[in-house]
């Protein structure tokens, strides 16, 4: 007897079908997350922890609220995006042209490539205490280490991209008539933006990192700086909703990145339906 | 025979072309190669793996420079890309990023067509080759056969007087290759471009040239040049003559020659 | 040799740039300490045992928390991609932790543990974990299933798959995320011991800042950048000769 048969074969509760196999699958998926929700609260509930270390879920669940009806999460969220996506426009505005450059000038390319490698996987937060020397401690610093940290990965990912463009592209662009800077802008371009999007994808969720940090050494009104607030007030409810906060924030820009990718690259193979 | 207005010749003369591999050592592809080919007809290049038939068609395409030598046609000494010469490739190199028309368009475009014009164009090629109905389908939704065709029509549709083919169905499987080895001789009937042809199947070479260059391995020279003609009457039964199963089997001992003498040079 | 030293050259040249201009005095020095004062101090530094002492508490910091990390990371990559119900369970875990900056963990961090080297520790665990795990599981889920078949059909068992042709198979993609979760060791070191300054190579920064002992401060600094540098040349080298069998 085949397995499917089998299943057909398989008597449900009268009257009632059988839970399809998808609903198993939602609810183990679900479970994980539930699960620890489920946790928090019974440790709260029962005392089991210090409600120092793990504040009662309730009690997070009304920061969470109180800062969203008070627009202080808006507000602190705006600002923490606001640098992070400056300093990531600012690193691809600079490093995607000067990727491709490395890829096409050999002189340049010389010149930039072991600045490169010894910027790409080095700790550039490093550099905060510099920054914030000339720069001083508000948005310009931020914005500045933000840039300062992505841009590396930015120029690697378009040299990648570009030096990646399969060679008979171009050669069937010039063969079908098309002229040096046509071919680049029609061709390299978008062959080199699969590679190149990767390299963004990377570079977002770094830039939220290093702002994050930059906003709790030098403080501000960003998330960061409030949560680090909170933890020298001993506010560990507050230090908890900020997490979530973050992490949405975090999940807002990332989302929004591989939205952007989507779009950008419906023609590609791992996009286009088949 | 007439040959029509939009097709040229190709005279190589004494061409030799050497590269730097990855070593550093200088490597001879190409050494002193001659060759005709007369406007209209089909030629294609036979070798053994390496012998440089790539290359040569490279040449001829304007993609590699030579370091001696010349290739001339009718519009004149080669000496980079153009649409006189259109490529086809074997891993079709379509703008993964444009549709099947929009591919077809580029080249027209190019041209200086634009428009209405344009547009018709474009659907003529692509119903030449039989993919009517794909034209909004990405080259990433559509099979290997599917895509060749769509690259032969964006080649021809830029209206090349020459035609050089790299190995365009080696990345095919054996029945959509027959498939396309069919089509391709009715469009060539029907268009008579001049056609370079590169391949490692002695039997589809038998089947779509006039004339066969025998290339020797490295570094490529042309061993010989044998006429073929069994293009001329589209008979699918020509596979079986005993006139061209003959032909088949001495060019494949010409080649083997040269595999058997390229392996025991390297044995040396 | 010649070729690696035509290619750092431009280093070479940067470093000249940043003497000649400080000496020149186009940049102030209280900005910018001339190069030769910043190789000064760090040596006095070195000497006076205040680098060496510190860079031995982050390392060894940074050193328990990646291993953790490799370990755990490694056993929930594997898991999740060999058995489907706890990639139903896990998978939704790993995706909503991915997109949280991993330095928002700090004040958790210091809450739990305190101002202590457990805080620093944890905080880099939990930051190179994702790295290790999304690795491990790309690796393990790429591996063409005709490598397995061949060796069961060779004779092998699950154990022997796992350890001698997943593993080897797998290897490229895993040695990728361990370079990643590297650098993030790194950088959530010096994150941590910024903000929670009481010993480690960032505290030595951030003091040496707060007290105006700048040409310390970027010794302290461009030690810091040196030792993350050398950290992946030594990976990429290592990647390399384990992988030598690759086109």
């Amino acid at each position: 007897m085949s397995g499917q048969a089998a299943l057909e074969r398989l008597p449900g509760r009268s009257g009632w079908a059988r839970p399809g196999p998808w609903l198993r699958i939602a609810a183990l998926r679900a479970s994980g997350i539930v699960g620890v929700l489920v946790v928090w609260a019974i440790v709260g509930q029962f005392g089991l922890v210090r409600p120092f270390l793990v504040p009662p879920l309730p009690a997070v669940v009304a920061q969470l609220g109180d800062d969203v009806v008070t627009g202080g999460f808006a507000i602190s969220a705006a600002s923490t995006l606001y640098r992070a996506l400056a300093g990531f426009a600012l690193a691809c505005a600079i490093g995607i042209p000067v990727g491709i450059l490395i890829s096409r000038n050999r002189l340049v390319g010389w010149f930039v490539t072991p600045i490169v490698s010894v910027g790409f996987p080095t700790p550039t937060l490093a550099f905060l205490p510099i920054f914030m020397l000339w720069f001083g401690v508000f948005d310009l610093s931020k914005i500045v280490m933000t840039t300062f940290s992505t841009v590396f990965t930015v120029i690697a990912a378009a040299d990648a991209g570009t030096r990646g463009v399969e060679r008979h592209l171009v050669w069937s662009a010039e063969s079908l008539g098309a002229k040096r800077t046509a071919v680049f802008f029609e061709v390299m371009l978008p062959a080199a933006m699969p590679q190149i999007l990767t390299g963004l994808q990377v570079a977002l969720p770094l830039a939220l990192i290093v702002e994050v940090a930059a906003e709790m050494l030098m403080g501000g009104d960003g998330l960061g700086g409030r949560m680090l607030q909170a933890e020298n007030y001993a506010d560990s409810v507050g230090v908890y909703a900020g997490i979530i906060e973050i992490a949405v924030v975090g999940a807002i820009a990332v989302g929004g990145m591989a939205r952007l990718r989507q779009r950008l690259l419906r023609w590609h193979v791992e996009t286009a339906a088949r | 025979m007439s040959v029509p207005a939009s097709s040229d010749g190709i005279a190589i003369e004494h061409l030799s072309f050497s590269y730097r591999s990855k070593m550093g050592a200088a490597v001879r592809a190409l050494d002193d190669v001659s060759l005709t080919v007369p406007a209209g007809s089909f030629h294609a290049l036979l070798g053994p793996s390496g012998c440089g038939k790539s290359t040569l068609l490279y040449c001829i395409g304007g993609f590699l420079g030579v370091n001696s030598g010349s290739i001339r046609t009718a519009k004149g000494i080669v000496a980079g890309p153009g649409p006189e010469r259109g490529v086809v490739f074997q891993n079709f190199a379509l703008f993964p990023w444009k549709t099947v028309r929009q591919n077809v368009l580029y080249g027209i475009g190019k041209r200086g067509t634009k428009g209405e014009e344009a547009r018709a164009r474009a659907q003529s090629f692509i119903d030449m080759v039989h993919l009517t109905g794909f034209e909004d389908s990405f080259p990433s939704q559509l099979s290997g056969g599917m895509q060749q065709r769509a690259a032969l029509a964006r080649t021809l549709a830029a209206d090349p007087d020459i035609l050089l083919m790299d190995e365009p169905f080696g990345a095919l499987d054996a029945q959509t290759r027959r498939i396309m080895q069919e089509e391709l001789l009715a469009i060539w009937r029907q268009t008579r471009k001049t056609v370079v042809f590169v391949t490692h199947d002695v039997a589809e070479a038998v089947y779509l040239a006039d004339t066969i260059s025998v290339m020797s391995a490295r570094p490529g020279r042309i061993r010989q040049t044998i006429a073929a003609g069994f293009n001329r009457d589209p008979d699918p039964g020509v596979f079986k003559r005993p006139a061209f199963t003959e032909l088949v089997e001495q060019i494949w001992q010409m080649v083997r020659a040269e595999v058997d003498q390229a392996r025991g040079a390297v044995r040396a | 040799m010649i070729g690696t030293a035509i290619r750092y050259a431009p280093l070479l040249i940067l470093a000249a740039l940043w003497e000649a201009v400080t000496r020149l005095g186009i940049v102030p020095r209280e900005m910018l300490p001339p190069l030769s004062t910043v190789f000064v101090a760090f040596v006095g530094m070195l000497r006076d045992g205040s680098l060496p002492a510190n860079a031995a508490q982050s390392f060894l910091r940074g050193a328990a928390g990646l291993a953790a990390a490799i370990v755990v990371g490694f056993l929930l990559g594997a898991g999740m991609a060999l058995r489907p119900r706890f990639h139903a369970v896990a998978g939704p875990l790993v995706q909503a932790f991915y997109p949280l900056p991993k330095t928002a963990l700090v004040p958790l961090v210091m809450i739990w543990f305190g101002l202590g080297d457990m805080g620093k520790i944890v905080l880099i665990f939990l930051g190179c974990l994702l790295p290790v795990t999304l690795g491990t599981y790309n690796g393990i889920r790429g591996v063409d299933r005709v490598l397995v078949w061949s060796a069961r059909s060779l004779g092998a068992r699950p154990r022997e798959i796992l350890l001698e042709v997943m593993l080897p198979a797998a290897l490229p993609q895993l040695l990728t995320g361990l370079r990643t979760a590297t650098a993030f060791a790194f950088l959530l070191m010096v994150a941590s011991e910024l903000i929670i300054a009481n010993n480690g190579l960032g505290y030595l920064i951030g003091s040496l800042g707060d007290n105006g002992a700048y040409p310390a401060m970027y010794a302290a600094i461009m030690t810091v950048i040196a030792l993350g540098f050398f950290a992946d040349r030594g990976f990429a080298a290592l990647s390399a000769h384990l992988l030598r069998w690759r086109a």
